[in-house]
């Protein structure tokens, strides 16, 4: 089957976001909770293999990996009524079943612990798929075992399958509000790191985005997970649409990704959908944030795909297209040409919902800058407190007070906000070309001590 | 008549036997014109009358008149008056009679007999056209005359009694004659021109027509004409009624409107490019008898709609009842109206059959999914797995080997469950895209005057610029879907194929930008080239979404909506095939100008794919040491592509004139220019 994709959820978040996205994906598909074909599912015309496999003729099994440092997610998932969907050797826990203690250290050090385990568990599925496209991380970036253990996985996913791509469904934590996890601005700056540096495309989930939209959109006034989660999963099943239910094009993961990311790093994606569905209530609403701030009229689109479900007369579709940019409707970067683009994609026929035509949005968004600025300027104020640097002390990583790997990981996110800051103005391609060592001087030091082994 | 040899001859004896045919009136103009009183007739009849007329008293020269007269009714020469051939008119006779008779006789004698001329004309006319070769409405005119004829010498027989009993006088004769004269006169004037210009089939049925409206202002001759028109256009009512309502040619001499042309074989239509099947092997003659010629259109398309049936094995009959018997073709329209229900059944007979039977929408639908990559991820995986063998050579590559990888990239992707994938076999062309649309000379290719030099081929044509699909198509979806149109179908796919190769490596290229994003990449050629990639994809993702989502999509989305209401097959047909034009021209295949510069771009952004793992590594190593030639070849490259893009807009500019979608395309490509 080709052009397979491996799903691996780590965490709490990551496995509760996952279990939505396999259940979006069952409903979709027609398959049953225990994985078998459901009777009315004879339309054909969908690709269930990208993210299936057919164990025996019968049942369809997610490419999933499970993983988590402690047991209270996986074990719900393995006691729920999805639990004969997953294939079992595919559940990783750790044998002590402590967790990480919302430490990075630890999930990172934990998950170096175990790599044979796990890396055996992702060979595994390798092996079963024709020709494997790439891997797909969901975590959190603000918890320990998401963040740790999957920013570990993220550099061993590059180095042992450096052809193939990585994208990972990272949710930011609430902004809004004091979290009940203190050493979040650690976490989140160790973890963007890696997604900066080791993943292919990064779609952002922002928390507090979310939260917003249930508590203002639909009127919940204390959105549960459950319900932010299946915000989360309806994102991610509609931006696999167009490899699930093949178009003329971006049918395979590396054609959308291409045409959406403009340089290596700058690839942090946002996302809009509409109408959004919680129990009823439906509204249109951007999914990721925009810091809103004076700066953010400065924010430019580098790039846009919408993708279209349902039945949707494609003229109609190409006038308001044509409408958006003629009116300048969209602010566009001025160094390059402006890349719209639309794909229409076939609704799944099993899911009834209100709304003939439903679409989300995937951008490369300049604002998406204002957040990685704030996670900064929270770790900057927790990081002149010598707040909590204990904890992480006590690993490898960061063993004799050796806190550079803080600073190289602050380096590279300013470095990355320089960059989007820099799409902002008409001479980006000036940008690229300067010599960074005369203005920014140290950070050709600090980035070429990286990882030597991605050099290739 | 080309056709008569098939019809049987005369026997011998009815051309032997003069007198059985009247055909002794011909012998005449032989023997007659030199002696002058010497019919065979009166030597026989009355030898020795040899004193003339004149010396009778005058009520007995009436009582021989009339004897004289009733025998030249019939055509026969008497004592006195003798027929002769009229020289310079082809037979044409003259009576005449005795000039030593009394004046007031001959006088109404030669009143008399233009009657007895016109009775020679017809009869003659009668027997020669009832022979064979004459076809089925000469036929049935004849024998509509000959009834005529007869009921004319029971007349003459009564008259004879009449004067037997010494009741008839000249003038009585006269009298019983004048009602016939005008009737008579018409007729012959018919036989006249019909004979001279020797009419057959619907001619005759056009003439005696013209003449009935002629006469309208005599009622009598006017009836007498449309019965003789409806009498004569029987026989070919009855093959009107077998071509309508079954689809058969049943036309022995043919006469019928209809040609077929047996040398086109339907299997024609998807092997050979220029298959004139539908449009030729039935087709209308010159000949249309005037009462049809309003419908002969859809006469022509009912019985060809019938025939297509017929070949399908399907049960091809217009319901008949009584009420739609073609009897005739009277005042009151009821054979038109009899057309329009056989046409109507005809072809929503036989467009449900097409669409419901041989499942039209499903075949184009799977046109589109394959052909047209309206669903193309079976595309990926193909190019996934054939890439080496088709970047061979052209005389390299192993088409076999490339259908049982198309196969198998078909069983497992989304295509597996279309039943319609197994009707798909791949091909390798011999010429590259821009050759072969110059070989294609029915296209309307806009040829720019310095045509000639720009064609050659590139030096290494690959599978990648020649790979097709042929898509298998039955009789009957051949007429819909014939070659032509399958043909086109595969223009616009090889274009599109390589669009999708060319956004492959690129989509390779990036991928490999991407590789080094963990490396210090400012101030290196690196983010220039991945700028540039950027462009590049941007450029042939636009292209791609123009063609598919500005021209197929919607073009067909009205097609498609078109063909729902659509009532017949040839409506059918012309929205397919304005389908298909629309989309060659708007997928700028028409415009050799254009896609010879979009062809160079693409091979631009191929030679950029080809080059950026050498760039890239050349990027990292000249980052440690000179800082300012590294990124020498992907600016070239940049310069390169971007000078063929800025000239590709005046070429779009001034093509946007004629071809407004051109203006879409250059938004795509170009972005929207706002300070104009």
């Amino acid at each position: 089957m080709p052009r397979e994709i491996i799903t691996l959820q780590v965490g709490q978040c990551g496995n509760q976001i996952g279990m939505e996205f396999w259940k979006q994906l069952c409903l979709e598909h027609g398959i049953s909770k225990d994985g078998i074909l459901e009777d009315f599912a004879t339309q054909g015309g969908d690709r269930k293999d990208v993210f299936f496999y057919q164990a025996d003729d019968q049942h369809y099994v997610p490419r999933a990996l499970l993983m988590d440092l402690e047991p209270r997610v996986i074990n719900g998932i393995q006691n729920g009524e999805y639990r004969n969907l997953y294939n079992h050797e595919n559940v990783f826990l750790s044998d002590h079943g402590g967790g990480a203690g919302n430490n990075w250290a630890s999930g990172y050090h934990q998950g170096e612990q175990v790599q044979e385990d796990i890396m055996d568990m992702i060979d595994r599925e390798a092996d079963g798929s024709d020709s494997l496209e790439g891997f797909v991380l969901c975590h959190s970036i603000a918890g320990g075992t998401g963040s740790g253990m999957g920013s570990y996985l993220l550099e061993t996913l590059n180095d042992r399958y450096s052809k193939k791509l990585v994208q990972t469904y990272s949710v930011f934590p609430n902004q809004m509000e004091t979290s009940d996890v203190v050493v979040q601005p650690y976490n989140s700056l160790l973890t963007l790191k890696r997604l900066t540096l080791n993943a292919d495309c990064v779609v952002v989930l922002d928390n507090t985005a979310l939260n917003r939209i249930a508590v203002e959109r639909l009127h919940l006034s204390n959105p549960t997970f459950a319900q932010t989660n299946s915000l989360v999963s309806t994102v991610m099943s509609a931006s696999t649409t167009t490899l699930r239910y093949p178009g003329y094009m971006n049918n395979d993961l590396v054609g959308l990704l291409a045409s959406l990311i403009p340089t290596p790093r700058c690839h942090f994606l946002m996302t809009g959908y509409t109408p959004l569905t919680v129990e009823r209530q439906t509204k249109n609403i951007m999914v990721s944030s925009y810091a809103r701030t004076k700066e953010a009229s400065q924010a430019k689109y580098i790039s846009i795909l919408n993708i279209i479900q349902g039945e949707v007369d494609p003229t109609q579709v190409h006038e308001s297209l044509q409408r958006i940019r003629e009116r300048k409707l969209v602010n566009f970067i001025e160094w390059g040409p402006a890349s719209i683009q639309v794909a229409l994609s076939r609704k799944s026929p099993y899911v009834q919902t209100a709304h003939r035509v439903s679409g989300l949005m995937l951008a490369s968004h300049t604002s998406i800058r204002h957040l990685f600025s704030k996670c900064l300027s929270q770790y900057e104020k927790l990081r002149k407190k010598q707040a909590f640097l204990d904890n992480y002390r006590k690993f490898p990583m960061f063993a004799d007070n050796d806190l550079s790997e803080f600073d190289e990981s602050r380096e590279i996110i300013e470095s990355l906000v320089d960059e989007y800051k820099a799409c902002e103005s008409p001479d980006y391609i000036k940008w690229g070309m300067e010599d960074p060592d005369s203005i920014l001087t140290g950070e050709g030091s600090a980035t070429g001590a990286l990882d030597p082994k991605l050099s290739t | 008549m080309e056709n008569s040899t098939s019809c049987p001859s005369t026997p011998r004896w009815n051309i032997e036997r003069p007198f059985l045919t009247g055909h002794f009136h011909q012998e005449i103009k032989h023997s007659s014109q030199h002696t002058h009183y010497k019919g065979y007739s009166s030597e026989t009849f009355s030898p020795g009358s040899k004193s003339p007329i004149g010396c009778y008293h005058a009520s007995v020269q009436e009582l021989l008149m009339i004897d004289d007269l009733l025998s030249a009714l019939v055509g026969i020469e008497g004592r006195y008056t003798s027929i002769k051939r009229v020289s310079g008119k082809d037979g044409r006779f003259k009576f005449q009679v005795d000039a030593s008779m009394d004046l007031a006789l001959q006088e109404l004698a030669k009143r008399i007999f233009p009657l007895c001329e016109n009775f020679l004309l017809m009869n003659q006319f009668v027997e020669s056209r009832s022979q064979f070769k004459n076809g089925l409405v000469n036929h049935a005119f004849a024998a509509a005359l000959r009834a005529l004829l007869l009921d004319y010498q029971a007349m003459v027989a009564q008259l004879e009694h009449q004067f037997r009993l010494g009741r008839l006088s000249i003038q009585g004769l006269w009298f019983f004659c004048q009602p016939l004269m005008g009737s008579m006169q018409a007729l012959s004037s018919v036989i006249q021109k019909s004979s001279g210009e020797n009419f057959a089939g619907s001619a005759v049925l056009n003439l005696l027509q013209s003449q009935a409206k002629a006469m309208s202002g005599d009622h009598v001759v006017r009836s007498l004409l449309e019965k003789m028109t409806e009498s004569a256009s029987s026989a070919y009512l009855s093959i009107l009624e077998r071509w309508v309502y079954e689809g058969v040619i049943d036309d022995p001499y043919d006469e019928f409107f209809i040609a077929e042309n047996k040398s086109l074989q339907k299997e024609a239509l998807v092997q050979d490019y220029d298959a004139k099947y539908w449009q030729q092997r039935y087709s209308l003659k010159e000949d249309i008898p005037s009462f049809l010629s309003n419908a002969a259109e859809s006469i022509l398309i009912t019985g060809k709609y019938l025939n297509v049936m017929r070949e399908c094995g399907h049960n091809a009959q217009v319901p008949v009842s009584d009420n739609s018997k073609l009897t005739n073709f009277g005042t009151n329209h009821h054979y038109l109206e009899c057309i329009k229900v056989a046409y109507d059944f005809a072809s929503g007979e036989l467009l449900n059959l097409i669409k419901e039977k041989y499942d039209l929408m499903g075949k184009l639908r799977s046109l589109k999914r394959y052909l047209l990559l309206d669903q193309g991820d079976f595309l990926v995986h193909f190019m996934d797995i054939a890439r080496e063998e088709l970047a061979k050579r052209l005389d390299e590559i192993s088409v076999e080997k490339l259908q049982s990888l198309l196969e198998l990239a078909l069983r497992t992707t989304a295509a597996a469950a279309d039943p319609c994938h197994e009707d798909l076999t791949c091909c390798v062309e011999r010429s590259s895209l821009l050759k072969r649309l110059s070989t294609l000379k029915d296209l309307d290719v806009n040829r720019p005057v310095s045509d000639s030099n720009g064609l050659e081929e590139p030096i290494s044509v690959t599978g990648l610029e020649t790979f097709s699909l042929i898509y298998k198509v039955q009789w009957p979806l051949s007429l819909i879907i014939s070659r032509k149109a399958l043909t086109k179908y595969q223009l616009i796919f090889r274009f599109l194929f390589h669009c999708e190769h060319v956004n492959r490596q690129l989509c390779g290229a990036w991928q490999n930008h991407q590789g080094v994003r963990a490396l210090k990449t400012r101030g290196t050629g690196i983010t220039r080239s991945s700028l540039l990639c950027r462009s590049m994809l941007k450029f042939i993702n636009s292209l791609l979404h123009y063609l598919t989502f500005e021209v197929l999509e919607p073009n067909w989305h009205v097609m498609h909506c078109k063909l729902q209401t659509a009532k017949s097959i040839d409506e059918v047909i012309r929205c397919h095939d304005f389908f298909l034009e629309k989309c060659l021209k708007e997928c700028l295949l028409l415009l050799p100008e254009v896609l010879k510069k979009v062809e160079k771009l693409k091979s631009i952004c191929l030679q950029y794919a080809a080059a950026t793992q050498w760039l890239i590594s050349s990027s990292i190593e000249m980052s440690s040491g000179t800082a300012t030639t590294d990124s020498d070849s992907v600016l070239k490259f940049e310069r390169e592509f971007n000078f063929e893009l800025q000239t590709l807009e005046p070429i779009l500019n001034s093509y946007s004139q004629a071809e407004p979608y051109l203006k879409h395309l250059a938004q795509w490509i170009l972005g929207v220019k706002d300070d104009h």
